[in-house]
């Protein structure tokens, strides 16, 4: 019988909910990725196979949810990035999606809504840090968007334009001309 | 999907990658540079974020580099830039374990911690918190207590949160701060009230009559964050499976009231308990009809959540899942493989020869 394996049991009393979190590029490489459990994929060498494994089943249908060597792995994929969540598979899977929003969110908000992988290695550093907001150790540090924003300090636009690099500039300017044209 | 890639590598090319081909030895010679005075946070915040890169990449860094770096970092701590120190914290996180005399910047973490920059004394709590160990902990035990029932909610479910880790290190010490997390469990921020919940159910894992107590109080008044009332339903529903009398009635009340909660995890939450508790397959129709509707939803995480509740419950009650084969059925060509594999086996285990045509 397939369900003595997964016979009833509760959910455990316990905040340490997330095991990991990652963003993988188009190629199925890590841009970031965190893991929270010693117990979970304890090396570089397990985790990045798992996260090659878990490409190759999710990158073609964005099908949000997946079961996968005893995780349940909740993502969302925009443009060229790929965005992960990962809970034990004795887990609230509407707590891991929670998480996940969060994620997406407060990147997409530190990103200007430009989710895409150049962007996202601009402003790194933020997204390290909104990473560092989200889940504190595998527990869940906040999970509202606007407070994630909030708390992982944006950057300040107030550099001095003799301080800033050309590309910056372009970089600048161009974004503003997409907002005004998005208007 | 291959035209982004193209995409993707001509950006690589022509705009410079600063995180490509990253050299381990280049980037800590470049660390150097946080001995300059005045300090540019602009270029310090990127050579931090190419350490952090190289360590997340799973880079090994020896306990000489490791340490050189971490005291490299340290100097930075004379900018004011929030953004720079922000990332100093997080450096500080991730070279704890590998670096030595970790505990030098106790006093610059200790003095934003207490700081009245905000955003610096929660961040500041969890850095200070992950280089700590016991026998120092009694040093800042006084500021933990003040920041768990801080005004300001990053700074107290940093401290709750900092908390938590510190109580498998030192149970005994983190338990003298119980009454404080217990005052935080009232806060109207729902992230606060969650980690509280936490730290004091955590503190009381041990004594079952304190935890009869905390959940029964807190069940007449229920809470309003949805992450605390998932914990509560767990804490609740451990209680009922460890005593089944007559006495435990008043939980599963409470966890079939969370049924009717607004929130889609509070109500799966219940939902799953209350399959894994209930006896009879009439106690257990609320609780199903619920798991149903949510194999009808759009999302794919409700429907993983539902199929996968009544794939469990088959072992116990196949009569109770058989009446959602018709739900299952339309499962079984989900775009979703796990959605569709699990409503298969559960079809398989409960189906009649009947329903096998189909």
């Amino acid at each position: 019988m397939v369900h003595t394996t997964m016979e009833g049991s509760l959910f455990e009393p316990t905040l340490y909910i997330v095991k990991g979190m990652c963003i993988l590029d188009n190629d199925g490489n890590r841009v970031l990725a965190k893991y929270y459990d010693k117990n979970v994929l304890p090396t570089t060498k397990e985790q990045k196979a798992f996260e090659k494994n878990l490409f190759n089943k999710t990158h073609r249908a964005n099908a949000e949810i997946i079961m996968l060597e005893g995780l349940t792995c909740v993502y969302k994929s925009n443009l060229n990035l790929f965005f992960y969540v990962m809970g034990s598979s004795h887990e609230n899977e509407l707590i891991l999606q929670s998480v996940l929003n969060a994620l997406y969110e407060s990147v997409s908000i530190l990103l200007r809504r430009n989710v895409d992988w150049r962007t996202l290695i601009d402003n790194l550093d933020a997204v390290m840090l909104a990473f560092d907001e989200i889940c504190d150790g595998g527990v869940i540090l906040d999970s509202d968007p606007m407070s994630i924003v909030g708390r992982a300090a944006l950057r300040t636009e107030d550099v001095p334009l003799g301080e800033q690099t050309v590309a910056q500039v372009l970089q600048s300017a161009k974004e503003q001309l997409k907002w005004s044209l998005l208007k | 999907m291959s035209s982004f890639k193209r995409d993707k590598k001509e950006e690589e090319d022509s705009g410079g990658n600063p995180y490509q081909n990253l050299d381990k030895t280049i980037v800590l010679q470049e660390a150097r540079y946080f001995n300059q005075t005045p300090v540019n946070p602009r270029k310090c915040c990127l050579i931090l974020s190419k350490v952090l890169y190289l360590l997340n990449q799973g880079e090994k860094f020896t306990t000489q580099e490791a340490t050189e770096a971490f005291f490299a970092t340290t100097k930075l701590f004379q900018s004011k830039d929030v953004m720079l120190r922000r990332m100093v914290y997080l450096c500080i996180k991730e070279l704890s374990t590998l670096a030595q005399d970790v505990i030098i910047v106790t006093s610059s973490l200790t003095k934003d911690m207490t700081g009245k920059e905000d955003l610096y004394r929660a961040a500041a709590i969890r850095a200070l918190c992950s280089i700590t160990d016991s026998t120092m902990l009694q040093a800042i035990e006084r500021y933990m207590k003040q920041a768990i029932v801080d005004k300001n909610p990053a700074v107290s479910s940093a401290a709750l949160v900092s908390a938590l880790h510190l109580s498998s290190t030192a149970p005994d010490l983190v338990r003298r701060w119980a009454n404080e997390a217990q005052e935080a469990i009232s806060s109207d921020n729902p992230m606060v009230s969650y980690h509280a919940l936490g730290v004091v159910a955590g503190s009381r894992k041990n004594d079952k009559l304190s935890t009869v107590k905390l959940v029964t109080r807190l069940a007449r008044s229920p809470l309003k964050s949805p992450y605390a009332l998932c914990l509560l339903i767990r804490l609740a529903a451990q209680l009922v499976e460890d005593d089944d009398s007559e006495a435990s009635q008043p939980y599963i009340e409470f966890i079939e009231c969370c049924l009717r909660h607004k929130s889609e995890m509070v109500i799966y939450e219940a939902a799953h308990a209350i399959v894994n508790l209930r006896k009879t397959a009439r106690d257990l129709a609320p609780a199903v009809s619920v798991l149903q509707l949510f194999c009808g939803s759009s999302k794919a995480s409700l429907r993983l959540a539902g199929a996968r509740t009544l794939a469990r419950l088959t072992a116990k009650h196949p009569t109770a899942v058989a009446a959602c084969a018709v739900d299952l059925e339309n499962l079984i060509s989900d775009p979703n493989r796990s959605v569709a594999t699990l409503a298969v086996t559960t079809l398989l285990a409960t189906g009649a020869e009947s329903s096998v045509d189909r």
